[in-house]
């Protein structure tokens, strides 16, 4: 049962903090996410020869967990998280996926009986729902990817979460072209059939094994036009459509949590304050901490109302402070020591504040991901909550009302070609019709044309 | 909410987009470098502008005029979108107009090829693909259409390519340049792989590499490998090749340049 946000969980932007989730979550080992205090939730990836076999990847995976768990006690942090995202081999094959969630949580159960160190595993299933030239989300591999979330479920892993690539064949093909009905079309109405229908399932995997369905991210598509649009120099994407496509992300992303997930969402999810406010879900996210997995424009703002914060991924190798990941879990802890001091002092609403500030005018994406505009986005989306096209659509728009409302300011400066393109998407989305129906219609038409890779009956259409 | 004065704001952060933005607008500097001639310049303008039928239209009338058709890709087709790739290339209009361009050039190519039985000849041809085992192809999308914009025939072997696809089909197209993106650190080995394959049967020729996980440490530690770090250079590189023959050390020289 889907059941869609009509309302936002927070009566005023200013309710939201970090550390803090309306409905917290209870995971793993004494663990409580959103409950009065942030947690580090580190990412890793193994090295690359250590994938030619399942022994010498869940031998990988015990090096890693340890050397994590040992550098956490060593510290005095009092929580953590550890993500697995799959590599390919551990979701096409689930006992290998299994075998590493089982050998890390042995680990991580020795940890916390000896220290009582509070600690919750999350595994993200990769989404091998493809075969080399289409989307295939429906097709044979569907049942071992539902069963590589089953097997991990039934294995160690307390959080389970995928980052889904629904509507990403059409998305790939407009972001290249700054078609704004084809952003919307992938992302917010093929994205979120998808999600409607793999979230179902997941929620159900997690219910009957006891286990959390954390949540999604639109990492396919939000994440890669924030990528292509890359620095303030660089020139392969408008900021603003990178922002418009993450809006509308946010109505996508939600789908999880109206089909029964519950949160932590996923790390990597920038629309995560947006879903937020909407739904009272505790989130991940990463920013300066992540530096070592790629380089974004809001590293301090994405901690404003974190629950876990995150470092995306690092791959496991020597540094001089130890190894990779202990390095990069420390810094993790030190910044929600730092987070949860302030919650103690009653300063956490400064501390909130300044850590959006000091992003929300170096470019319009963090501007209105800045908590205060993130929760204008999530009213855009609740209003109109029962359709996923229109509510993407009420995003997009929204979106460019808070962009166009910082020009007028002053405090938010953008080139000329960057207010030439988000004028484009605007007048883009005000020609768009608020029938769902005809904008379904007319999109499938067109993008079965256009798109070689488009495959409908990836949707059920 | 708390919130910073206007004037504080450039001691915490520089917006040097902002600060450097030219002044003329992209059409203004369009208008400069299109060519003068009365036919040409409408083609090459609607190419700029990303406009497949009037691309089209143009090219009606100056073969209404007696333009050869084949003549007309290099003398208006390849002058547009050589407009179009110089102001991206000095950072005038960014990379949807070039990927609009490039879609209607290509269908101007198109057409012309349906009014004449000559065959128009290419600039070289490019084998292009994506590392065995990755499915990241948007780089490599982009690095297609750049070339094809520039004039190459390219064979775009997709993603997640076997090694021996890439070798069996640089065997049987000859090109004057293989590429290769990779996004993972798990499957950038492949690159290796096809080089020791190309060498093992005596085939000694550039293999630009780039892609979010390569780097030219990497790629250097191969015979044949070339670093490019931007998808336009990988239009560099095969200029320079049409330009400056195979020799990797010299490529290596005017592309490393880390
Ligand atoms: C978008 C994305 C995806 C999308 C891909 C969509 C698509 N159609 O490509 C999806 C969601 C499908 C995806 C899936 C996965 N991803 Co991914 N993804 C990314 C992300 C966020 C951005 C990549 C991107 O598109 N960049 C924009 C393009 C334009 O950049 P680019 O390809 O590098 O190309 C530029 C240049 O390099 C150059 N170029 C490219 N090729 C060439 C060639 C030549 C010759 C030249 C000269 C230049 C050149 O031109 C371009 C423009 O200038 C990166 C993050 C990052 N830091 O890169 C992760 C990332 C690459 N993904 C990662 C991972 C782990 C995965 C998954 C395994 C996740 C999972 N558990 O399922 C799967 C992989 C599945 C598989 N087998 O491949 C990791 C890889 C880590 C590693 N091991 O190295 C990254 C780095 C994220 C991270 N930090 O952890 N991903």
């Amino acid at each position: 049962m889907v059941q869609k946000y009509t309302s936002m969980a927070y009566a005023k932007a200013d309710d939201m903090l970090f550390g803090n989730a309306k409905f917290p979550v209870k995971a793993g080992l004494g663990l409580e996410i959103g409950a009065g205090y942030a947690t580090p939730e580190l990412n890793y990836a193994p090295r690359p020869q250590a994938g030619k076999s399942k022994d010498k990847l869940v031998k990988e995976y015990e090096r890693i967990t340890t050397d994590a768990m040992a550098r956490m006690v060593q510290i005095g942090a009092p929580s953590v998280v550890l993500e697995t995202e799959h590599v390919e081999q551990m979701s096409n094959n689930p006992d290998w996926g299994a075998a590493v969630a089982h050998a890390q949580k042995t680990i991580m159960e020795e940890y916390h009986d000896e220290y009582g160190i509070k600690c919750a595993l999350r595994h993200t299933i990769g989404d091998i729902r493809e075969d080399r030239d289409y989307l295939q989300l429906r097709g044979d591999k569907y049942n071992t990817f539902m069963e590589a979330f089953e097997q991990c479920a039934q294995n160690g892993a307390d959080l389970l979460s995928v980052e889904s690539m629904g509507g990403k064949e059409v998305f790939d093909y407009s972001i290249l072209r700054n078609d704004t009905a084809g952003i919307l079309f992938g992302i917010g109405v093929l994205g979120s059939m998808d999600m409607e229908m793999v979230w179902s399932d997941i929620a159900a995997i997690a219910k009957k094994n006891g286990v959390v369905a954390a949540g999604d991210t639109d990492c396919a598509q939000a994440n890669t036009a924030m990528f292509i649009a890359g620095g303030l120099l660089d020139k392969n994407l408008a900021h603003t459509i990178a922002i418009v496509a993450r809006a509308i992300s946010a109505a996508r992303s939600l789908c999880a949590y109206e089909a029964g997930a519950t949160g932590p969402g996923k790390d990597c999810g920038y629309e995560n304050t947006i879903i937020k406010s909407i739904s009272g879900v505790p989130i991940a996210q990463e920013g300066k901490t992540s530096t070592c997995a790629h380089s974004d424009l809001m590293g301090n703002l994405t901690m404003q109302c974190c629950d876990l914060w995150s470092n995306e991924s690092v791959e496991y190798h020597g540094e001089f402070g130890g190894t990779t990941v202990q390095c990069w879990v420390e810094s993790l802890a030190y910044d929600c020591s730092m987070m949860n001091t302030s919650l103690k002092l009653g300063k956490a609403k400064d501390l909130r504040d300044i850590l959006a500030l000091s992003d929300k005018y170096r470019d319009p994406q963090g501007y209105v991901l800045a908590y205060d505009n993130a929760y204008r986005v999530g009213e855009a989306i609740a209003k109109d909550g029962s359709d996923n096209y229109l509510r993407a659509k009420n995003a997009a728009v929204e979106c460019c009302n808070i962009v166009e409302e910082g020009i007028a300011s002053g405090k938010l400066r953008l080139t000329r070609f960057e207010t030439n393109a988000l004028a484009k998407v605007k007048a883009d989305l005000e020609a768009l019709t608020d029938d769902s129906n005809k904008f379904m219609s007319d999109c499938l038409t067109r993008f079965k044309e256009e798109v070689a890779v488009f495959r409908p009956e990836n949707y059920g259409l | 909410m708390l919130d910073l004065k206007l004037e504080d704001i450039d001691g915490i952060l520089v917006r040097y987009n902002v600060a450097l933005e030219k002044e003329m607008t992209p059409d203004e500097a369009a208008e400069e470098l299109y060519p003068k001639d009365e036919l040409i310049y409408p083609i090459a303008k609607s190419i700029y502008e990303g406009e497949e039928d009037d691309v089209v239209d143009g090219l009606k009338a100056a073969i209404a005029a007696g333009k050869n058709p084949i003549d007309l890709i290099n003398d208006a087709l390849m002058v547009g979108m050589g407009v179009v790739s110089q102001l991206y290339d000095d950072g005038i209009i960014f990379l949807p107009n070039v990927m609009m361009s490039a879609d209607a050039m290509l269908n101007g190519i198109e057409f012309c090829k349906t009014q004449t039985t000559e065959v128009p000849e290419p600039k070289g041809k490019v084998v292009c693909h994506v590392a065995e085992g990755d499915v990241h192809d948007i780089g490599k999308n982009i690095v297609a259409a750049l070339l094809r914009a520039a004039g190459y025939d390219v064979v775009d072997l997709g993603r997640d390519v076997p090694v021996d696809e890439v070798i069996e089909t640089v065997v049987k197209e000859k090109p004057m340049l293989l590429t290769g993106t990779a996004l993972m650190t798990t499957t950038m080995y492949a690159f290796k792989e096809i080089n020791d394959k190309l060498l093992e049967k005596g085939i000694k020729m550039p293999f630009a590499c780039g892609g979010g996980a390569v780097n030219q440490d990497f790629v250097s530690q191969y015979d044949l490998g070339v670093y490019g770090e931007e998808a336009s250079d990988a239009v560099k590189i095969a200029d320079f090749i049409n330009a400056n023959g195979t020799e990797i050390e010299k490529l290596r020289e005017e592309f490393h340049k880390h």
